[in-house]
């Protein structure tokens, strides 16, 4: 049987059937441009599955209902877009530091504030890495086509489950409501991918959720079950009761850092387009970009190519954290470097950190507009 | 990259343009080929400038906007539309307008074929519903640019809109083809 269906949708639609085959049964949201189809799709297809979707009060209020979700054990999600995640950033932290999986779509639009409502932006990446204070490592993946807002949602859900705390999915205005084909996975494959969160099933007294290995997220049985424990937005022992234990706070952040960043392999995920046939030989252009823009790019690459420039693209899907390695690759070989960004050199200064190289060209466009092919192959035209 | 077909439907929000590009995107992944539609807007929802980019081809699209002076056809129905986007209009490509709302200039008919179709009058007056300007508009983009096979467009719509009215976008789709090739032949 094959294994993927041909379907004809939008972004945002998208990612929200993605949550509802990826066993999402709760979504706690509030509507705002450019994201509110997938609350809205939401709405249909949970109460079909025996789930829930609520529009609550505000953003506030809207995360935190999906917490309370995942704190109860379901795969849970909110939806919304740069303004709303500045209002979730709170509660975002308190899901990290209570290691309660969910997934958090951001549908970007433009910024600072209430910024450019309907149009496309990828102002909130900078945002994504730490929106909320204090130590913790953010997992964000961008989807960069109409496929991978279905597929980035789906792992998003496996991810949030392996390491139990927010996993963000980045879309943005054009992607989110471009409409066409996409090829995704069937709803049985999907299924069959699903790990569910690690429990305990050993004696009620022996049951210590925050007492792991040191580079292992916390396990939290499913409330109800007979399992005690404390969630706590402060420093929190071994059953999740405060604690100012020298030892035991210092572990437990160090735990935070440690889970995700001693497993980025279980993590990254990128698209290198024509970059095959790099040599690292003089002329070659390597062009970074991701979501909406890399389509622009692919389409200038193309042109690139006609003229004779041998370009390439190298797309991270997942954007925190980083893929330091790859790009560390990549920038040794290739000495032209064009980042592409809809904000202003957000990205860029990963890049140049990873690469330890500061003489990194930048397009970056901030008025709410795309960035066109054409205006890509300008500017490897004008600065290579 | 040559079968490439770029259409912009403009107009203001809540005038259906965006489900007109839709059809078409729906009806060209059905033929085997690649369709992309994407629609830009302003936050003042109704009443705002809209803009539906609709790109049919037969290899894969990337990026999802027509790219300005690439685009063939277009056809608006709100003169703000109209000022704003015609520029993405290659030269002597085709431009369809309601001459009830909008108003091209001297300059604009030279460097442009601007076909007056009193798009909404046939909606409202003629099939007696004022929401199926949008396959009006739909027939008139088809017909104009002989873009997809017309069975297969006028079955993509019908799978879009309630069983109750189908009679009704049948009898759109027929009065727009009508309309077109009457604008055609003078």
């Amino acid at each position: 049987m094959s294994q993927t269906r041909e379907v004809i949708s939008s972004g945002n639609h998208l990612a929200a059937l993605a949550g509802a085959d990826a066993g999402c049964r709760f979504m706690g949201g509030y509507p705002i441009t450019p994201s509110s189809e997938v609350i809205e799709q939401m709405s249909d297809l949970l109460p079909a599955r025996g789930g829930v979707t609520i529009q609550m009060e505000d953003e506030i209020a809207a995360v935190a209902a999906a917490i309370g979700a995942g704190m109860a054990g379901h795969r849970t999600m909110t939806a919304t877009s740069g303004p709303g995640i500045s209002l979730k950033a709170e509660n975002l932290g308190l899901a990290q530091m209570t290691e309660v999986p969910l997934v958090v779509i951001n549908v970007m639009r433009g910024g600072p504030s209430t910024g450019l409502p309907t149009r496309v932006s990828q102002g909130d990446v900078r945002q994504a890495k730490n929106p909320s204070h204090g130590d913790y490592r953010s997992i964000t993946l961008c989807a960069g086509n109409l496929a991978e807002c279905y597929t980035e949602v789906v792992r998003a859900f496996n991810l949030a489950d392996r390491f139990m705390q927010p996993v963000f999915v980045l879309l943005d205005e054009t992607i989110g409501h471009m409409h066409g084909k996409a090829i995704i996975p069937t709803e049985e494959a999907v299924q069959a991918g699903i790990v569910p969160r690690k429990s305990f099933d050993g004696a009620p007294e022996d049951y210590h959720p925050y007492e792991c290995e040191p580079d292992q997220p916390a396990v939290l049985n499913k409330m109800f079950t007979g399992y005690r424990y404390h969630f706590t937005g402060l420093h929190h022992d071994k059953n999740g009761f405060p604690t100012e234990e020298i030892e035991t706070c210092r572990k437990l952040i160090q735990r935070l850092e440690d889970k995700v960043m001693m497993h980025t392999d279980e993590l990254e995920l990128n698209e290198e387009f024509m970059l095959d046939d790099m040599t690292g030989a003089e002329g070659e252009v390597l062009i970074i970009a991701y979501g909406s823009v890399a389509l622009s790019a692919k389409e200038a690459i193309r042109h690139l190519r006609a003229a004779g420039i041998k370009a390439g693209l190298f797309r991270p899907i997942t954007l925190w954290p980083s893929p330091a390695d790859s790009i560390k690759k990549y920038t040794d070989m290739i000495k032209n470097v064009l980042c592409v960004e809809l904000n202003i050199r957000q990205y860029t200064e990963e890049v140049e950190r990873v690469s330890s190289r500061l003489d990194i060209e930048g397009l970056y466009k901030v008025n709410g507009r795309p960035i066109s092919p054409y205006e890509i192959v300008n500017k490897v035209k004008e600065v290579f | 990259m040559g079968t490439k077909t770029l259409m912009r439907f403009t107009g203001v929000g809540g005038q259906g343009v965006l489900l007109a590009g839709e059809i078409f995107a729906a009806a060209k992944i059905k033929t085997g080929g690649h369709g992309l539609k994407t629609a830009t807007y302003t936050s003042q929802v109704r009443g705002g400038p809209t803009v539906v980019d609709i790109q049919l081809d037969d290899e894969e699209i990337y990026y999802p906007y027509a790219n300005d002076g690439e685009i063939g056809f277009m056809l608006s129905v709100a003169n703000v539309s109209y000022n704003s986007f015609k520029d993405g209009v290659q030269e002597g490509g085709t431009i369809v307008v309601d001459p009830n709302l909008v108003h091209p200039t001297d300059e604009d008919r030279k460097k442009w074929k601007i076909h007056e179709i009193p798009i909404i009058t046939i909606a409202k007056e003629e099939v007696g519903n004022v929401i199926t300007q949008s396959v009006v508009a739909l027939a008139i983009a088809n017909t104009m640019m002989n873009a997809i096979d017309k069975e297969t467009l006028i079955a993509t719509m019908l799978s879009k809109v309630p069983p109750k009215v189908h009679a009704a976008n049948i009898k759109a789709y027929d009065l727009g083809e009508k309309y077109a090739r009457e604008a055609m032949a003078k």
